[in-house]
């Protein structure tokens, strides 16, 4: 009985996940600046730490989540081919904002059409991750890479770390080709 | 039989109010050996976040620094008294109030409903959040926090209540601190 509830209750919460996270999918945006050239870019920077208002108490200032965001886009920017530098020789200074904010999922028409059998509103943790790269020698931004989705499950790292590695990963995945 | 019918009902509804009322956990610097350090002191609070001066007063802060205390000494880490002394962990908090949205749902079934139609009502209420923040001294890095948050109505303003709620936060708190009683 008790490891057929396990079973249920790992079941129960594989549904639930992905219920939350088909309600509320990672969309991603990216802009590359009018008349931005973005090939000739070789080396990157991260710029000075900022203390930002994220909107939950739990991220702000929270060096896990801003370590692991780093580590990201460190490995991903390596693939892509920029080459890590310092402040005084990245020719991209990278900027990072973070902003949690909840949000209500309504699932009116999920009802109206009969999706859901037992249609709830749900309230989750919706966050937007941004990546700013401007350019060091003019200071003008070249590319803005944001995503949006839930960011529910703050409180366990392990899901914390996850979120930030998919939205990282979707965000650079919108880079302009390298030549 | 009564008596432990009577225990279960009671461990119950204590399950069930600390469930409902106080949201706790932590995130930590993973493979580091806690027990390298000895010596800990309050440390300067960082800029953000903000906190709320409902929650963070000198009746908080007097009842909060005492449980914190507490649960340090508890792991065998001893505070740093006379000025100079270089402690091996800075601690620092924050304690602040933000306005969260809850769904209430309706049950069809038995009729529990807030009109006729069974409409979801959202609610809005106060939650207070503290975050510990437990530095590594050498390094000026973050190596542990934790949090407690819990809805602050009918609780900030009994001090009884409050100072209940206040020990309860930072003993669950700790129990995720990386080094055991």
């Amino acid at each position: 009985m008790r490891p057929f509830s396990r079973i249920l209750g790992a079941a129960a919460l594989t549904a639930a996940a992905f219920l939350i996270s088909g309600c509320a999918p990672v969309r991603v945006h990216a802009s590359l600046e009018r008349g931005m050239e973005f090939t000739h870019y070789a080396s990157y920077t991260w710029a000075a730490d900022e203390n930002f208002n994220t909107g939950d108490p739990r991220l702000d200032n929270n060096e896990f989540f801003q370590n692991r965001l780093r580590r990201d886009v460190d490995v991903a920017l390596a693939t892509y081919g920029l080459e890590k530098a310092t402040l005084a020789t990245g020719e991209l200074v990278i900027h990072y904002h973070a902003n949690t904010t909840q949000k209500i999922d309504v699932n009116e028409l999920d009802y109206q059409y009969g999706y859901c059998e037992d249609c709830h509103s749900s309230v989750y943790d919706a966050g937007t991750i941004t990546l700013d790269m401007v350019d060091a020698r003019t200071n003008k931004l070249v590319w803005r890479g944001w995503s949006e989705g839930t960011f529910d499950g703050i409180d366990s790292q392990a899901i914390t770390e996850a979120r930030v590695d998919e939205a990282i990963a979707k965000i650079l995945e919108q880079l302009p080709p390298r030549r | 039989m009564l008596r432990i019918l009577r225990l279960l009902v009671l461990s119950s509804s204590v399950a069930i109010s600390a469930c409902a009322t106080m949201n706790v956990s932590s995130h930590v610097q993973q493979g580091l050996d806690f027990r390298q350090f000895h010596t800990w002191t309050w440390g300067p609070a960082d800029a953000l976040p903000a906190s709320d001066a409902r929650m963070d007063n000198p009746f908080f802060q007097d009842h909060f620094q005492g449980a914190v205390e507490r649960e340090m000494t508890a792991r065998g880490l001893t505070q740093t008294v006379s000025e100079g002394d270089v402690a091996d962990l800075l601690v620092h908090y924050h304690a602040n109030i933000a306005t969260s949205i809850e769904p209430a749902h309706g049950d069809p079934t038995s009729g529990a409903c807030y009109d006729e139609n069974c409409n979801v009502r959202v609610f809005e209420r106060e939650v207070g959040t503290i975050v510990v923040d437990v530095v590594d001294g050498r390094t000026n890095r973050l190596i542990w926090r934790g949090w407690a948050q819990t809805p602050v109505a009918g609780v900030i303003e009994d001090p009884g209540k409050f100072q209940k709620r206040i020990q309860a936060a930072v003993t669950q708190m700790f129990q995720h601190f990386p080094r055991t009683i």
